[in-house]
């Protein structure tokens, strides 16, 4: 009987013990996810701002403005656009002189496909 | 009451009185009935104890959590929203408030000056009244900058601190501006898209206080902020070479209904909310009324190919003005003769249109009308919306008017939806500012027109490009068609010469349409390049052309230059697939 006392009372100071343990360690995690909560919204807030910032320096507006400031670029023309299907067909001989950059550069294999004539 | 509490005892009851309180009952088990009695009271009591505990513990999780949310209170958080592709209009900044508690204060003159030091712009006086309120809590500055926050931080004044707070940033500034509208101070949509937000279920979290976080979806318009700035940009320009009083221009998917740009100038900047309550700068799309000149022949003519009481070699009777009572209805470039359906078109011929509606009648007039949505409020996602004003005794006269375009005011949004109706196989779509796929906009759908019917205004749009009053927007490459309007506004109730309201409608590509384009001046003057004509063909055309010219790259329309003329690319076409 007094052993059974005894390891009653072990087992319930254990116990006590294991749950003060277990208690404290949530505790902790709890502060810890808290943290990373703050950490995470901070960031998230931070990743707005730069969006933000982002989508302003990317606003169409400014995109001309630096455009027509430092390009001499001009909008495309629509005869500038064609086809993958008015692509000149590869020559199913090989080059003669067998310099394959020499007969690219020549006309007859490259330069750009006229634009078609106007109605 | 005594009486009804004794009669139903039952007989669990009587054992436990008898038990505890009986006579002749042994003493002993009397002890022992009472003790038990104690102990199972007792034990009720640990337990509920006990039970709470474990409900304390188990909810301490998420007071722990709770923490850090009133530094968040007042931060009603918004969705952002982005365009069709991605970019992003309208998103949540987080800027610092500064508030203070007057009970708390120690000395307020002390605070007032430290304040007013380390921000000039706050108002003195305005300051003390607030400070001196019996007040817990009161703004004194909303959207400051983290410097300042930092400076009055350590300035260290008891009973003034800091809130974060959302601040809703446009970095578009105005190009979108009609379109998204904006919000006030707390955050809250008051107009355009942010308005229909609030509606959606927004006001109702921030009221619950429940939308503190940015974990919300962003909304995606139906809008292209490229082609919304390109048009824009034309319109501006070009309201400042025909000084007109506005321009306004619109691009809508023919197939989906949806809006690809919507711009009306004077517009405002959203990020500086007094503009917007200027009259000027509404959008003049959507809460706008007008009559839109000939334009309108497109839903004459529709009307009379689709009743089948004219093809489009069918001749009308142009010669003369046409005579009603002491109106007499002329045209813009009289012809003196019998004209066909595509002539009439074509030469914009006012008589021909006239007599066009006369032919179908004015009850079938007006049904048709209402059945492609012209003669109720068009409601969109945008609350402001207009209703067409829709004269009260419609006789022949108004037919006769409105059969050109005049006298009948409508919103150009919902004139652009009857004509995308005219041209996209005859299926009235209700314009979106959401994005959506044409499948899902075709289930809702209703079908106005025969196919045959929209192919033979697909004809006679291309037709004008060629060689109607349309050529000044003709694209090539492009295969555009397009038809002008020009409208008399109406001044001290008489049509005026010199005011007038011009548009401009283009479908592209005319045989197989998936844009349209609408352009609108508003009292735009003769310039010297036009040679004095103020006509939409002269002004909004050239616009239109110029605007197509930059869009079309941008919305993936291929240039395509060996296509024939309309006789043979359209009408031969559609008679070969029949």
């Amino acid at each position: 009987m007094r052993f059974l006392n005894m390891l009653v009372i072990c087992t319930l100071v254990l116990a006590a013990a294991a749950v003060y343990k277990i208690k404290f360690d949530s505790t902790l995690q709890g502060a810890r996810v808290g943290k990373l909560n703050n950490e995470l919204r901070g960031e998230r807030d931070a990743i707005a701002v730069l969006r933000a910032e982002w989508a302003k320096l990317d606003t169409p507006a400014r995109i001309q403005g630096l455009a027509g400031r430092h390009l001499a670029l001009q909008p495309v023309k629509p005869t500038q656009f064609d086809g993958l299907n008015h692509l000149p067909l590869r020559s199913p001989i090989g080059p003669a002189g067998g310099d394959p950059i020499a007969a690219l550069a020549a006309p007859a294999a490259t330069g750009s496909v006229a634009a078609p004539a106007k109605r | 009451m005594a009486r009804t509490n004794k009669l139903p005892e039952s007989r669990w009851q009587r054992v436990l009185r008898s038990l505890l309180y009986g006579h002749n009952v042994n003493r002993d088990v009397k002890a022992r009935a009472r003790l038990g009695l104690a102990v199972v009271a007792f034990a009720g009591i640990y337990g509920v104890i006990a039970f709470r505990l474990v409900m304390f513990a188990m909810a301490s999780n998420g007071h722990g959590g709770a923490r850090t949310v009133p530094q968040d209170a007042v931060a009603t958080a918004r969705p952002d929203i982005i365009d069709r592709n991605g970019a992003t209009i309208a998103t949540d900044v987080k800027t610092p408030s500064l508030f203070g508690e007057p009970r708390k204060l120690i000395d307020i003159d002390d605070a007032e000056e430290q304040l007013t030091a380390e921000l000039p712009d706050l108002d003195a006086k305005e300051l003390h009244e607030r400070l001196a309120s019996k007040r817990g809590f009161v703004w004194l500055k909303r959207e400051i900058t983290p410097k300042q926050q930092q400076e009055i931080h350590r300035l260290g004044i008891p009973g003034i601190g800091f809130l974060t707070e959302n601040k809703r940033v446009y970095p578009n500034d105005a190009t979108v501006s009609q379109v998204i509208g904006l919000v006030n101070i707390d955050n809250q949509g008051i107009a355009g898209m942010e308005k229909w937000l609030d509606g959606q279920g927004l006001a109702a979290l921030h009221l619950a206080g429940l939308a503190t976080d940015r974990l919300q979806r962003p909304v995606q318009l139906s809008l292209d902020l490229r082609a919304q700035y390109a048009l824009r940009d034309e319109l501006i320009k070009a309201r400042e070479k025909f000084q007109a009083k506005a321009a306004a221009g619109l691009i809508l998917n023919v197939n989906s209904g949806e809006v690809i740009a919507l711009v009306s100038e004077p517009d405002y900047n959203p990020n500086n909310p007094r503009e917007a309550n200027d009259p000027m700068r509404i959008n003049r799309m959507t809460t706008g009324v007008f009559e839109m000149g000939s334009t309108f022949k497109c839903f004459t003519v529709a009307m009379a190919l689709d009743a089948g009481k004219a093809t489009l070699n069918s001749m009308f009777d142009a010669s003369h003005p046409l005579q009603y009572g002491k109106f007499a209805i002329h045209d813009h470039d009289p012809k003196g003769r019998a004209l066909s359906v595509s002539e009439i078109f074509t030469y914009s011929s006012n008589i021909g249109a006239a007599r066009m509606a006369l032919a179908v009648g004015v009850p079938a007039h007006q049904a048709f009308l209402r059945k492609m949505g012209q003669l109720d409020r068009l409601r969109t996602e945008l609350p402001e919306s207009a209703e067409p004003l829709v004269p009260k005794n419609w006789g022949e006269l108004n037919t006769v008017t409105i059969a050109f375009g005049h006298g009948l005011s409508v919103a150009p949004l919902q004139a652009a939806m009857g004509v995308a109706a005219a041209v996209n196989g005859g299926l009235l779509i209700k314009p979106t500012f959401l994005k959506r796929s044409a499948e899902e906009a075709q289930k809702e759908a209703v079908r106005v027109l025969k196919p045959q019917t929209s192919r033979d205004m697909r004809y006679l749009l291309r037709l004008n490009a060629e060689k109607g009053t349309a050529t000044h927007a003709n694209v090539e490459g492009y295969y555009v068609g397009g038809k002008t309007g020009t409208a008399e506004k109406v001044v001290n109730g008489r049509y005026s010469k010199h005011k007038l309201l011009t548009d401009f409608m283009a479908v592209l590509p005319a045989d197989k349409p998936q844009y349209l384009l609408l352009i609108m001046l508003d009292e735009p003057q003769p310039t010297p390049e036009t040679h004095g004509f103020a006509t939409a063909g002269w002004n909004a055309g050239p616009v239109a052309g110029k605007v197509i010219a930059r869009i079309a790259p941008l919305l993936d329309i291929e240039p395509r230059f060996d296509l024939p003329k309309a006789d043979q690319a359209i009408l031969a076409n559609a008679t070969e697939s029949r």
